[in-house]
């Protein structure tokens, strides 16, 4: 068929992704994917990646995208993180997947607490506990438009219309999705 | 999101019929549907593998029941009854286990989202709330304590898949309807997993197919084959043209190193290559080809030497590398190339575009990262941080600099206040003192290049000969130009060391300010000497401002590549070495932008006085990318001190726009129309302007008489050359301007409206909130011997939707039998509350709806 062609650029993208998959455990994941294998790899391989080996937020990136919230992934879950993670990915779509990161404790709000996790990954917690404070409460002072005092979802997105700076994310593969 | 925010819309006879076990019946795991396998077409694929026996129904009657629920004839009773709906499998038994029936379910319902039932967690919670992984939050964000405490409220597994099936077939219903482009967008910006996203897709297919087996023709089938193929064919477009980008790898590894800041220095450098390599095809294409196709007729031919290629003159200057090596004839015979059109229009042509792609690019880029861009510090913390940083030196230093940046503005809001008047008055002075200095500076060196100027220009007019020594003399001009360019902003950065400014910003701020200035009163002594002073005094002076030109940019070069080595290298070896308290070279960004703005600069300045410029300034920053790529890698370390990325980036655009292209633009203008070209050579000799090149051409058309080409006459005649036109064009341009900033004063207000309105609305939620935590206070036994009903966002749509009746029911809830009821005065208090609660809600919901 005359499209064939086009149809290989997006499967080797996808075919990348699995090559680089199974490269972390070869003697787990199977090359035949044609029968569905239940197969996971444990989060300390995942995180184990280049492009997630120095993130702060490794081990939230991994817990957002596994279907088992451990950070213990299937080819799908980490096609789903690569897909995301692209740079074709829309821009909605990260910031969503952003919020779901800094959201620690999964309640779909980033509270103080989260804030504050967030804020020690971003500085290795060398702030002492009242500047800390601080900085949360200002950002969320600054950000929670509906006073509740933790920012939603639509807190958040407000607030990166705002940031132009946002989301450059880490080295992508070519788009998969 | 959008698709989810409507689970809120609920089909009650939905849930009633058959379907629903039909529907549950298929596990959408057990399609399993492989990307891996190669050998197949996946797109096809996904139509083959759904069976369409199964397809069709479902379709078909969940078509049906949506077309119920669209007329809105469903009553309130439905969703009485619905709680009582004897269920067999899960919901009934649930109920029965906490041990009341009731029928008044949406005071339950009411109730209990807000008082967790007290049991453990079902088994299946966990199950539960990994399908709900995705799912939409602003459903959940009604609620507090969203997720998690969802486990605990009860809801059984029947409940959630019933509404995440409802919720899936709004979503595909939605998708189905729309167009393929439109689809494709769709499903991308959906928020779940890989997994469910390749279940819709498949629903969605399944129920095209089976629309269109209605009307199934060899046409329809053709088309859609067609229009998937030129789909492929652009995103497989889209990718090839990412993998040829010039340096896509390089620059995506250097953004993951060093940041985005730094990467925008490369960015700006690769945007002003392509810049250049316009200009070199059009400036090629459309002046030299036909030249050279001319093959000018050299007088005496000068021996190649070598040091032309630092000085540009001898050899070169009898080339078509400057202006004089054009000629002012017609090449061929009817259709004629008039030299001094194409010359002319050729360059025109190139400012012209070159203008308007920098306005374009400089507003948007101006509307993105200031307009929009938020006041205060919080996208500090959660907005800021670099996830395409893969390097740990660079994430290390990141943090630091954060760090930094915080305490920073921490302390600024403690000190800020504290400072007394002296030490005001002190500081305005060292701020004075420094600015005193750098203007000096700045003074100076423009005072020392123009009699510089003026001694090289007498040295020409004193000796004819054409010696090596005279010739290697010319450098000179260039080299001190370039060493003011190198040495004065390193005193600029030392005066900054100096002067302390509160804010890291404005410090880079003052620092480029400072430099702009002075780089922009060099080249315009410069341009004051050449346009005013040598063109007087020389015959073919333009050549020789090319030939200027052509050493500055080289010796420029020059400079900038000892700079990196001497500057970055031996810093590098030194501070490693020698002098640790040194330390690694920082990248300094703002720096090194300005060097490029200075270099086009000149490539624009020299587009009219030596069309091939463009070539040496490609070849330049080509160079410089990787000699800058390579110095970076090896010598630099991140900035320390970094501005917000984005508007660092509109500010260069801007300085780009405004002092560099719009200056060169000038001086290219007024040597058009105001300078008399040198008699002897080049393509406008024997002129009095440049223009007048046109007015002639017009002119000889006129003379002409030709119909076919009077109305580009009267355009000259009447646009271009009448004073009215451009009055006229002047004032409807202003007008223009005053009619948008009105628009924009009123949209300024309606967002003020609007914001105001977000946080009435969060007021409004704040006081629900209390109102209902209120009531879980005072009845907190009724509320936990309450059986849960689930399906929150639902019951509360639903509550809205049938106030009329709402209300009666509430009215009824005491009437209930239940265990509490007599036990005390708290029935009709926590009722009033309640309605009152949902009253209030209802009200902030229309005005809601008035404001929008």
């Amino acid at each position: 068929m005359h499209t064939g062609v086009f149809v290989k650029a997006w499967q080797t993208s996808v075919f990348r992704l699995f090559q680089r998959y199974r490269d972390l455990a070869p003697q787990v994941v199977p090359l035949d994917y044609t029968c569905q294998p239940d197969v996971k790899l444990p989060y300390q391989l995942i995180s184990s990646m280049p492009e997630l080996k120095d993130n702060p937020f490794r081990q939230r990136i991994a817990e957002v995208f596994s279907e088992d919230g451990n950070g213990n992934m299937t080819l799908d879950d980490f096609l789903d993180m690569f897909s995301v993670l692209s740079e074709m990915a829309p821009r909605d779509l990260k910031a969503y997947y952003a919020f779901k990161i800094y959201d620690f404790n999964n309640d779909d709000y980033i509270c103080q607490r989260d804030l504050e996790k967030t804020l020690n990954k971003l500085t290795q917690n060398e702030l002492s506990l009242g500047q800390v404070r601080m900085v949360c409460q200002k950002v969320i002072d600054e950000a929670d438009l509906d006073n509740d005092g933790r920012l939603s979802l639509e807190d958040f997105q407000h607030m990166i219309a705002g940031a132009p700076d946002f989301l450059r994310w880490h080295k992508p593969p070519k788009t998969i999705l | 999101m959008s698709y989810y925010n409507r689970e809120g819309l609920f089909n009650p006879a939905y849930h009633d019929s058959e379907t629903l076990e039909i529907d549950r019946s298929p596990s959408r795991r057990s399609h399993h549907y492989n990307p891996y396998d190669r050998d197949s077409e996946p797109w096809q694929r996904g139509l083959t593998d759904w069976t369409p026996p199964e397809a069709l129904p479902r379709y078909n009657e969940q078509g049906r029941y949506l077309g119920d629920s669209g007329e809105g004839n469903w009553r309130p009773t439905d969703h009485m009854a619905m709680g009582l709906v004897p269920h067999p499998n899960g919901s009934l038994r649930w109920q029965h286990n906490q041990g009341s029936v009731n029928a008044g379910y949406q005071a339950d319902s009411a109730v209990d989202y807000i008082t967790p039932p007290l049991e453990e967690q079902p088994p299946w919670a966990p199950h539960m709330g990994e399908t709900l992984r995705q799912r939409g939050t602003r459903k959940m964000s009604l609620f507090p304590g969203g997720g998690v405490a969802l486990g605990r409220l009860g809801i059984t597994e029947e409940d959630v898949r019933e509404e995440i099936q409802s919720g899936e077939q709004e979503l595909v219903k939605e998708l189905v309807a729309m167009s393929s482009r439109d689809q494709i967008q769709a499903m991308r910006v959906l928020q779940m997993s890989l997994q469910d996203k390749r279940h819709i897709r498949r629903q969605v297919l399944a129920c095209k197919s089976s629309k269109r087996g209605l009307k199934l023709t060899c046409l329809t089938d053709c088309t859609e084959q067609v229009s998937r193929s030129f789909r492929r064919f652009g995103a497989s477009m889209v990718s090839a043209k990412q993998a040829m980008t010039l340096w896509h790898g390089t620059i995506k590894e250097i953004g993951g190193k060093f940041g985005t800041s730094v990467l925008s220095y490369f960015l700006f450098l690769k945007w002003l290559l392509m810049f250049n390599v316009f200009s070199f095809v059009v400036n090629f294409g459309f002046i030299t080809v036909p030249q050279l196709v001319q093959l000018p007729n050299r007088t005496d031919q000068i021996n190649f030497r070598g040091l032309e290629l630092l000085t540009g003159a001898g050899y070169f200057n009898q080339t078509v590398l400057y202006y004089g090596g054009y000629s002012n004839e017609t090449i061929g015979d009817p259709p004629a190339y008039d030299m001094q059109l194409a010359y002319f229009f050729t360059i025109a042509a190139y400012l012209v575009l070159c203008g308007l792609s920098l306005i374009y690019s400089m507003a948007r880029s101006f509307q993105k990262n200031f307009v929009l861009s938020a006041s205060g510090n919080a996208w500090c913390l959660l907005c800021s941080w670099d996830f395409s940083i893969t390097n740990v030196k660079a994430i290390r230093q990141r943090q630091n600099n954060l760090r930094v940046q915080l305490k920073e503005s921490l302390s600024e809001k403690n000190q800020g206040f504290h400072m007394t008047m002296s030490e005001k008055l002190k500081q305005f002075g060292i701020h004075l003192g420094t600015w005193f200095i750098s203007t000096g500076l700045a003074a100076a060196s423009c005072a020392a290049i123009y009699f510089l100027c003026l001694g090289y220009l007498d040295s020409i007019n004193d000796s004819q000969d054409s010696s090596l020594l005279t010739e290697a003399s010319t450098l000179l001009l260039p080299f001190v130009v370039s060493l003011i360019n190198l040495v004065i902003p390193l005193l600029y950065s030392l005066l900054s060391k100096i002067e302390k400014y509160s804010n890291p910003r404005t410090q880079i701020y003052v620092i480029i300010l400072r430099n702009v200035f002075l780089k922009m009163g060099i080249l315009g002594i410069l341009c004051y000497y050449w346009m005013k002073i040598l063109s007087n005094r020389i015959t073919c002076w333009e050549s020789i401002v090319g030939q200027d030109l052509y050493r500055l940019v080289i010796i420029d070069f020059i400079f900038l590549m000892l700079e990196t080595f001497f500057g970055e290298f031996l810093h590098n070896i030194i501070g490693t070495k020698c002098l640790p308290s040194l330390g690694v070279p920082e990248f300094d960004i703002a720096r090194n932008v300005l060097n490029l703005i200075y270099a086009q600069t000149l490539a624009w300045i020299g587009i009219y006085f030596s069309p091939l410029l463009p070539v040496l300034q490609m070849i330049k920053l080509f160079i410089m990318f990787y000699l800058k790529k390579v110095s970076l890698y090896q010598n630099c370390q991140p900035p320390r001190r970094y501005g917000r990325a984005a508007q660092m980036q509109t500010i260069f655009i801007a300085l780009l726009f405004i002092p560099s292209f719009v200056g060169a633009v000038s001086m290219v203008a007024y040597t058009v129309w105001s300078l008399k070209p040198s008699a002897h050579c080049g393509p406008f000799q024997g002129l009095d302007t440049t223009f007048e090149a046109v007015v002639l051409w017009m002119e000889r058309v006129n003379i002409l008489n030709l119909p076919e080409s009077m109305w580009a006459v009267w355009i000259f005649h009447n646009v271009i050359k009448s004073e009215l036109f451009f009055y006229l064009i002047s004032l409807i341009i202003l007008v223009l301007i005053y009619f948008f900033w009105q628009i924009t004063q009123g949209r300024k207000l309606l967002i003020n409206l609007l914001r105001e309105q977000i946080i009435n609305e969060g007021k409004d939620k704040a006081f629900l909130l209390e109102k209902l935590q209120k009531l879980q206070k005072t009845m907190p036994t009724m509320a936990s011997s309450q059986p849960a009903y689930t399906q929150m966002p639902q019951t509360y749509a639903r509550i809205q939707e049938i106030e009329p009746d709402y209300e009666q029911d509430f009215q009824g809830l005491p009437g209930i039998p239940h265990p509490e009821e007599g036990s005390g005065p708290t029935g009709p208090p926590i009722t009033s509350a309640l309605i009152q609660a949902m009253l209030a809600r209802k009200q902030a919901e229309e005005d809601e709806e008035e404001g929008y």
